[in-house]
Order: structure tokens, then C-alpha cells, then sequence
């Protein structure tokens, strides 16, 4: 980055002056505290700029080769860390096409309701964050209020609030609980009565219509070229949704749309993902309908999935099959397989490879963020300082997917 | 005594008394600010700073005063010789309806604690007897209303005086029990305690946090001007505190003067006419009355966008550059309108003084009627002054950290921030006095209260001249808050603006808006000095009709504010998750005192 202010003419200068470098970040309110912009300003507006990520960088996918295939989860979790859920699913679907399992329908039923719950609270963050970091204080107080309601909910089912790990390998960790479905009813109402609420005070409001319409506008074939995918890529208007092209788990049977924006502005990125978040709650709604009450969660598949705990106390083949599980891990066949699944900033993609022992010989991991982060340089540049806020949060950067 | 002596030792008060408003309302302010967040998201906000009380201290605390009220009610009634013969009625009808008032709430307050910590004793259990502690207050309002209704139909009746008497001694009677009864009560009940928590609703909290500041390390910069460094927050904290100097608080308080050219403080209970002020032992309630009146607003208040600038540039600290540059850049676009928007009241009013503005207001109608765009256009740029949301650039936390003073700590930043919450309160107050009647309330004149529409009265009570000054007192602190109130909501509301659509904001639209007031004021007032007598009573009457709609609305709002009171916290639970029942099982969280 240094080079930057050594290449300065000023002989093409009218006045004696140059221009102001600015270092933006890692701590930065508007950074999240994990990227850095290196700034070229005019006054305020940024002729020049520089987006350096990395500073939440853990060494991810080298920390997965040294356990076995369960022992990832609590990593993926660790990804995009306001929607884990979608991680955990989409993880244990790349070992599971790897595997050549296929999980019963009331699970598939059970990850797409945590996993589109997980895409709410991934979205009621982002915008809300957004409006928050404009300054608009209540909106996100309200969405933090929701993705509250989520995760309690989130609690309830797997025990954790933010990182559940709750994944497994042909299956889940647990069944539903009993109240399951009518928590779910309970709290998409709430949510959707939220949204209708920041609908109300925001999309009436000048300012923050000013503030985001025509800002950051980034054209379809640069969205393309720089591999965005997600909200930010359908509201360039291109209706690219894994769930709907390439269909998983049961996505292919659910009734939804995929919003697309028009402008590709912040404001129509702000607005796929309120209409995502309406979307969501209808495929939780079919899908409730759907999924069976009773019935196994995990595949029938001893070399998979850990025998019920009385039967490791009491049996000789249950305790020898825990054991062999827990010790040496499951043993997933050599091959290597992409599997990719809709994240909730776009294509979160598995890149794994077995060797046949019970640990992974490499987990690759394609982040939405990565490429999405991307392309910010060229969405801020040319824009005023000020609009680095709603660009940045629009483009929902998340530090532990983007750096890995 | 010399009257000189008594008018300078009054002046100096009054300064100090304006100062404490200033900052006390700035402190309620930052608590507010953060309670209304607090609510947002169904919590109680900052409660943590408490002073503990020994439970001798405390009870004595209780007891002490609630002895010398609950005395001082029966003695000024039995030694008052004057009350006994003429006014019976009107204090028979103060002294019974505050009888009435401490009693219920007294019972209010109590039950309310009863119903938190449960049953204790046989009075408590008498007054959960009644069920729902709403129920207390609506038998309070009845007797309210009861009472009321007695001393208007028995007015000037032989019965009637005898129910004065009943209302003045029973009353008298009935009021220092209540006192001394609810405050015995509240020392017996907490004789068991090892001390008594003074939270005071939280309002410690912002008090705490500003001694805190004075502790913490006055941090400059390496590089930094030091001495700019350091005066600047002077230069901001200074204007902000003394621009409420011209603002009058009250209507002017006449005193009496003697033949030796002594106080006679009798003349404040006593009636005074309608029309007029006294010469003599006059006390004007603001502390000065300089004929500049708000130009001294406007010098002073973009003097602190000073301290602004000069912070940045001190700071050697590029983002408190550029939040100085917006500081100043800010100020010169919306000093130029907000001195523009008030041409028109200027031109209507016929003064600069705020206090022959209020005069005027209260002779006529209010500004807000007959400046309303001015009346929006000001407080927009008064926002923009006090450089809070939408108009908060210049610090911009999201954007440049915190702007002009994101290299300020300790007391320095403690007075940054303080300067912007007594800018919200002094905006307010001058907004109140210039386009809100300052302290004139609709009907209420020098003599009392007159209901009239045009030449039609309607109703009259005159009322001692004390009462009338120590009214409009409230009523202009009420204002202020109230548009201190509405300022705060702004705040929580609106996103912030961008550089260029401020500047947009104040040159296009702000700017020529103001000039087409003063262009459209202008031939309005041609048109009122050509117009016929006829069109001259009728805008009178159009003047007390809008006196008489600002009327209705504060009723109907305290009528809201009652409901809104008494209406049931909704407190939904969606689901009871296994934590939740967990800690019913265990006892429930119920009597935890929530802190946040």
C-alpha cells in the first residue's frame, strides 16, 4: 500500500498541495474492526483507495486437517458468525455428498427452518447495523430485538446462543424439541411485525433515502467478474440464488421468490435482504407444515452416526462404535468434492478432500465475503467518506468468513 | 435594606439560579437520552450509581420533613387570621384537593411496593384488599371530582361556608396525616434493612459519570497546540451556558416598596390589573434584558462552533481535521439561516428583545401561529447548531470516529459533550420564548385567568400575583423540556445527513425558504395595516380561537399522559424457554432488582 504516495505529480497540481492519506481501520467504528482502508482523500471525497483485509485471519481451514470431521463444526461456526447454522448445514452436506448419505426428510426439513432462521438474523443484522451506523439508532435496536428472538429460540434448540455446533454428519445433534414449531410460528410473527415497523420509519424518511439511493453503484458485469453472489449480486438484478438454481435439500419443493434489485445501489441492497427476510419466513412456513413431528433425524448408518448413549453403557457394540467414532473419527471415502450452498451473504462453497482416514486432508472454503469485500474499492471510490459507511455495511463484510 | 443591594444580590441569583437550570436540565437530558434508548429495547438503562444511607439516616431523611410539612399546613391555617375571615372558599378548595392528592397517592405508592414485594403486614394486606392499584387512583380522581363539584354547587351558600370550613381543618387534618403517615411507613419498613440505596431513578448515573471524568487522565496529544488543545473546549462550553442569559424565565415579579424604599413582599399574594407592569421593586425574571436581545444568542452560540473548529485543528489528528472543517463549514451555512428565519418574527413582534417578544405573543397569539415556517425553519437550524443527529457530521462516529474530538479526554471531552446537551436546552428555551409564548399560557394575563373569544368573556378568576408568575414559570420549563423532549426523539429517529446534501439542505432549500418568509411576512403585514377595523376584531378572535385549540391540545395531552400512566405494561413472553422455566422453577427472577 505504501506505494500510494509515492507516485504524486505535483507538477500537474495546481496549487501546492496534496492530496490527504488517510488510514481508515482495522479500529474503526465503521471497519467492524477488521478490515483497513488506506485513503486517498480531496476534501472528503476518495479519489483513490486501498482495502486491505486480513486482520481476523486464524488459520481456519489449516486448524480443520488436525481433527476429525466432526471436530470441524465448532469451526464453521466461527465463519459467518451471525448466521453459524447456515455453516454448520452447509458444511455437513459436503461431507454427506462425499459420503453419498442422504439425511431423512424431517432433518432436511429441521435444517432449512434453523438455516433460513439463521439467514434472518444474518439479515436483520446487516440492515440493521446499516441504518445504526447512518445513524439512525432505533432500527437497529428494533432488528437486534428480532435476531434476540432468534436466537433465544436458537438456544432452545441446540444449547447455544451464537456458536451452536450443532451440525453433524448425517444428521443433527439433537431432534426437534417439542415446542418447536409453535416457538418457530411465535417468533417469525414477531419478526415480520418488526420488519413492517422499520419499513414504517425508514423507507418514508428522506435522509436515509438520500443516504443510500445511488450510492455505491456497482454494474452487473463487475458483480459477475468480481464473483459476488448473494443479496449483493441479486440486486445488481440478476436472480442468481442457489436455492432456486441449483436446489438442495428440499428448496426445490418450497414456494418462494428471489427479490432483485434494479439500481444495484446500497439502497436496493438494503432492500433484498428486507424482502429476503419476508421470503425466508415463508419457506420456515411451508416447511413447518411439512415437516414431520416424528420420525429419525439422523441417517440409519452406524459408521456415521454415535449410538444412543444407553446403548454405549450397557452393549459391547455400541461402546466399541462410540469409541471408534469419537477415537479415530468417521471415515468419509477418499475423494475430493465441492459442495456449495446459499450462506447468508451468497455461495458459501466446501472444497473438501479425504484421504480415507477420519481426518480431513483439506477443507477449503469459499467465503461469499471474500470476493464480495472484494469489490469495495471499486464500489467507495470516487464517492464521499461518508458513504464508506452505508457501502461497507451494505456489502456485509464479515470478518471471520472473509479472513478465514 | 437598600432596594440597589437587593436587585444585585437577586441578579447574581438569578444567574446562578439560570446556570444550575441549564446544566441540572443538561444532566436530566443525557439521563433521559439514555433511558429512552433503554426502552427501546425493553430494559431500564443506567441505574448502577447510588449513594447508601446508614437506615437512621435514611428514616430520619423520611420523617424529618415530613414532620415540619405536615406541621407547617395546620399552623398556617390556624394562625393565618386573613384566611379565616375572607378567601375561605379558595383555600378551602387548594388545601382539601391536596388533602386528597396526598392521600391517594400516599396509598399509591404503597400498594405499588406491596404488590412488588409482597404482603407484610395488615395494612398491606388491607390495601392489596383493593385488587389492582389502578383502582386507588381512580377512587383519588373521584373524590377529586366529588369535591369539586360540591364547592361549586354550594358556592356562596351558608352550607357552602360550612363545607369551606370542613375543607380548610379537615383537610388541613387529612393532609399532614397522609404525609406524616406514608412517611412513618416508608422508615418502618425499611427498619430491617442494613442501609437504603438513594438511586434516585437512575439520575445518579449521569452524575457519577460526569465526577468520573474528572478523575481520568487529561490526555494531549504529543504533537497537539497544547494551549488550543486546551482552551477549546472552553470556547465550546462557555457560549452554550450563557446565551439562555436573555432569555426571561418569567413575567416580570412585582415586589411593593415601602415609604423607606424597603421590600414589601405582601404585594406578591395581592392582585395586580391586567394591563401593565409596576416601576417600582420591579424583578424582571431573566437576568438581563439587553436591548440586542437575540442577536446576543446568535454572537454568542456561533462563537462555540469556534471551540469546534479550533479542536480539530489542535488536535493533530486528521479525523479531528476533518470534523473541525465540518464544524465550521456547518456553522456558516446555518448561522446565515437561522438569522434569516427569524427576520420575520423580527417584523411581526417589532423588537429583538425576548422579552417584549413574549409580551407581544401573549397580547396576541403565540408565533408558532403566525410564523410557522419560521417556526419549523429555526428549529431545524437550532438542531443543526447544537450539532446532534441529523446534523451530527461534525462528530460522525461511524465515519470519522468522533469527529472534532476524538483526541479529547477526562474533563475536556466531558464538556464537549456536555456543551451539546445545554445547546439542546438553551435551543429550546429560546424556541419557547419566541415562537411558543415563552411563559404566557393561553387565558392566564397579569390578573388571573380570563377565558374570552374576541370581547366575549366568558369566565374569570383572578389569582394572587405570585401565583400567575410562579404558573408561567412552569409552564416555560414545561416547554423547554418539552421541545428538549422532541429534540431527543430526533435524535433516536433520524439517520444523519452527508456532507453535501447539509450543505445542499441549508443554501437551497433553507436559505430561500427564509427569504420567501420574509418576503411573504412582509406583505401579510401590509395587508393587516390596510385592512378595515372588521378584519382587525376578526383576527383577534382568530387569535383566541388558536389560544383556545393550544388549550384543548395541552389538556387532551395531559389526559394522554394519565392513560398512557395507567394503562398496563404489556409485557409479552413469545415462548418460555427451558432457561426461563428454569428460573421460574427456581423462584423466578421477579424480585431481582434489574440493573443495567
Amino acid at each position: 500500500m505504501e506505494a500510494l504516495d509515492q507516485d504524486l505529480d505535483d507538477a500537474e497540481l495546481e496549487v501546492a498541495s496534496e492530496p490527504m492519506l488517510l488510514n481508515v481501520g482495522p479500529a474503526h467504528p465503521a471497519m467492524h474492526g477488521t478490515v483497513r482502508i488506506v485513503m486517498e482523500l480531496s476534501g472528503e471525497s476518495i479519489e483513490r483507495c486501498d482495502v486491505q483485509v486480513g486482520y481476523l485471519h486464524r488459520g481456519f481451514e489449516k486448524m480443520c486437517e488436525r481433527g476429525t470431521w466432526t471436530q470441524v463444526f465448532p469451526y464453521v461456526d466461527r465463519l459467518n458468525y451471525v448466521s453459524p447454522m447456515l455453516n454448520n448445514v452447509g458444511f455437513a452436506m459436503a461431507c454427506e455428498k462425499l459420503l453419498g448419505v442422504t439425511v431423512p426428510d424431517r432433518c432436511q426439513y429441521y435444517r432449512m427452518i434453523l438455516g433460513e432462521l439463521a439467514r434472518m438474523s444474518d439479515h436483520l443484522t446487516c440492515d440493521g447495523a446499516m441504518a445504526m451506523e447512518l445513524g439512525a439508532f432505533t432500527p437497529f435496536l428494533w432488528m437486534i430485538k428480532g435476531r434476540e428472538m432468534i436466537w433465544d429460540l436458537m438456544e432452545e434448540e441446540t444449547g447455544a446462543r451464537l456458536t451452536h455446533s450443532f451440525g453433524r454428519v448425517g444428521g443433527m445433534a439433537q431432534p426437534p424439541t417439542d415446542g418447536f414449531k409453535e416457538n418457530v410460528k411465535a417468533v417469525t410473527k414477531q419478526i415480520l411485525h418488526i420488519i413492517e415497523e422499520v419499513e414504517r420509519l425508514l423507507l418514508g424518511n428522506r435522509i436515509f433515502l438520500d443516504r443510500l439511493e445511488n450510492v455505491g453503484i456497482v454494474s452487473q458485469e463487475d458483480a459477475i467478474s468480481l464473483g459476488w453472489t448473494g443479496p449483493c449480486l441479486r440486486a445488481t438484478g440478476i436472480p442468481y440464488d442457489i436455492r432456486k438454481s441449483h436446489p438442495y435439500m428440499k428448496y426445490g419443493e418450497v414456494d418462494f421468490d428471489v427479490p432483485v434489485g434494479s439500481a444495484s445501489d446500497c439502497f436496493d441492497r438494503f432492500m433484498v435482504r428486507i424482502e429476503e427476510l419476508k421470503q425466508s419466513s415463508r419457506i420456515i412456513d411451508q416447511c413447518l407444515e411439512r415437516m414431520p413431528d416424528s420420525g429419525p433425524v439422523n441417517v440409519d448408518d452406524p459408521r456415521v452416526i454415535l449410538p444412543p448413549k444407553e446403548d454405549v453403557y450397557t452393549t459391547i457394540e455400541g461402546t466399541i462404535q462410540h469409541f471408534k467414532i469419537v477415537m479415530e473419527g468417521l471415515k468419509i471415502p477418499a475423494g475430493e468434492v465441492y459442495s456449495y450452498t446459499e450462506g447468508g451473504n451468497g455461495e458459501l462453497g466446501f472444497y473438501i478432500v479425504s484421504d480415507g482416514s477420519g481426518t480431513p486432508y483439506r477443507v477449503r472454503i469459499r467465503p461469499p465475503c471474500y470476493y464480495i469485500t472484494g469489490g469495495l474499492e471499486r464500489v467507495i471510490t470516487g464517492q464521499m467518506m461518508a458513504d464508506v459507511v452505508p457501502c461497507f455495511g451494505s456489502l456485509n463484510m464479515i470478518g471471520g468468513e472473509c479472513d478465514r | 435594606m437598600n432596594l440597589d443591594w437587593v436587585m444585585v444580590a437577586l441578579s447574581g441569583l438569578k444567574a446562578f439560579a439560570v446556570v444550575m437550570f441549564a446544566m441540572n436540565v443538561a444532566v436530566l437530558l443525557t439521563w433521559a437520552d439514555r433511558r429512552q434508548g433503554a426502552a427501546i429495547q425493553d430494559r431500564v438503562g443506567p441505574n448502577r450509581a447510588v449513594i447508601w444511607l446508614p437506615t437512621p439516616l435514611a428514616q430520619g431523611l423520611a420523617v424529618l420533613p415530613a414532620i415540619a410539612v405536615a406541621a407547617a399546613l395546620p399552623a398556617y391555617v390556624k394562625f393565618n387570621a386573613e384566611l379565616r375571615e375572607s378567601e375561605i372558599g379558595g383555600a378551602s378548595l387548594v388545601i382539601s384537593q391536596l388533602a386528597i392528592f396526598f392521600v391517594w397517592f400516599t396509598a399509591l405508592a404503597i400498594a405499588g411496593k406491596v404488590r412488588n414485594r409482597g404482603i407484610r403486614n395488615s395494612f398491606d394486606a388491607f390495601l392489596a384488599g383493593f385488587g389492582d392499584p389502578r383502582r386507588i387512583v381512580y377512587v383519588g380522581f373521584a373524590a377529586h371530582a366529588v369535591t369539586l363539584a360540591l364547592g361549586a354547587f354550594f358556592r356562596n351558600t351558608s352550607t357552602g361556608d360550612a363545607l369551606a370550613q370542613v375543607g380548610v381543618y379537615g383537610g388541613a387534618a387529612v393532609f399532614s396525616f397522609a404525609v406524616l403517615f406514608g412517611a412513618g411507613y416508608a422508615a418502618y419498613s425499611i427498619r430491617h434493612e442494613p442501609r437504603v440505596g438513594l438511586r434516585l431513578i437512575g439520575l445518579l448515573h449521569p452524575a457519577a459519570d460526569g465526577l468520573k471524568t474528572l478523575f481520568k487522565e487529561d490526555f494531549i496529544p504529543p504533537k497537539a497546540d497544547r494551549f488550543l488543545h486546551s482552551v477549546a473546549p472552553l470556547i465550546s462550553f462557555f457560549p452554550a451556558l450563557v446565551v439562555l442569559g436573555v432569555v426571561p424565565f418569567g413575567d416580570t415579579l412585582c415586589f411593593g416598596v415601602d415609604e423607606q424604599g424597603g421590600l414589601l413582599l405582601s404585594e406578591l399574594m395581592a392582585f395586580v390589573p391586567k394591563e401593565g407592569v409596576c416601576t417600582e421593586g420591579a424583578l424582571p425574571l431573566g437576568v438581563i434584558d439587553l436591548n440586542v436581545g437575540v442577536l446576543y444568542f446568535f454572537a454568542l452560540a456561533g462563537t462555540g462552533i469556534v471551540g469546534a473548529a479550533l479542536a480539530g485543528w489542535a488536535s493533530d489528528n486528521k479525523y479531528s481535521l476533518l470534523g473541525g472543517l465540518r464544524a465550521a463549514s456547518q456553522m456558516v451555512s446555518y448561522e446565515v439561516t437561522m438569522g434569516l428565519t427569524l427576520i420575520g418574527a423580527f417584523m411581526i413582534y417589532g423588537s429583538l428583545r425576548v422579552d417584549a417578544m413574549i409580551r407581544w405573543q401573549a397580547e396576541n397569539t403565540w408565533g408558532v401561529f403566525v410564523q410557522p415556517l419560521g417556526f419549523v425553519m429555526f428549529f431545524a437550524a437550532a438542531v443543526a447548531e447544537s450539532k446532534r443527529i441529523p446534523f451530527d457530521l461534525p462528530e460522525g462516529e461511524s465515519e470519522i470516529v468522533a469527529g472534532y474530538y476524538t483526541e479529547y479526554a477526562g474533563m475536556k471531552f466531558a464538556m464537549f459533550f456536555f456543551a451539546e446537551y445545554i445547546a439542546v436546552v438553551t435551543s429550546s428555551a429560546l424556541l419557547a420564548a419566541i415562537f411558543l409564548g415563552g411563559w404566557h399560557l393561553p387565558f392566564i394575563n397579569r390578573a388571573g385567568l380570563e377565558i374570552a373569544i374576541g370581547d366575549a368573556v366568558y369566565f374569570t378568576q383572578q389569582l394572587p400575583h405570585a401565583l400567575v408568575v410562579v404558573i408561567g414559570l412552569l409552564g416555560f420549563i414545561l416547554k423547554t423540556i418539552a421541545l428538549c423532549w422532541v429534540q431527543l426523539t430526533i435524535r433516536w429517529t433520524l439517520p444523519r445527513f452527508r456532507y453535501d446534501q447539509l450543505m445542499r439542505l441549508g443554501w437551497r432549500k433553507l436559505l430561500p425558504a427564509s427569504l420567501a418568509n420574509i418576503l411573504l411576512t412582509g406583505m401579510l403585514i401590509l395587508l393587516v395595516q390596510g385592512a378595515g377595523a372588521k378584519f382587525l376584531s376578526g383576527l383577534e378572535i382568530a387569535a383566541d380561537l388558536t389560544m383556545l385549540a393550544v388549550a384543548l391540545l395541552g389538556i387532551y395531552a395531559v389526559v394522554q399522559l394519565v392513560l398512557f400512566l395507567l394503562k398496563p405494561p404489556r409485557k409479552r413472553r413469545l415462548y418460555a424457554p427451558s432457561a426461563a422455566q428454569f428460573a421460574a422453577a427456581m423462584g423466578g427472577t421477579r424480585n431481582a432488582r434489574m440493573q443495567a
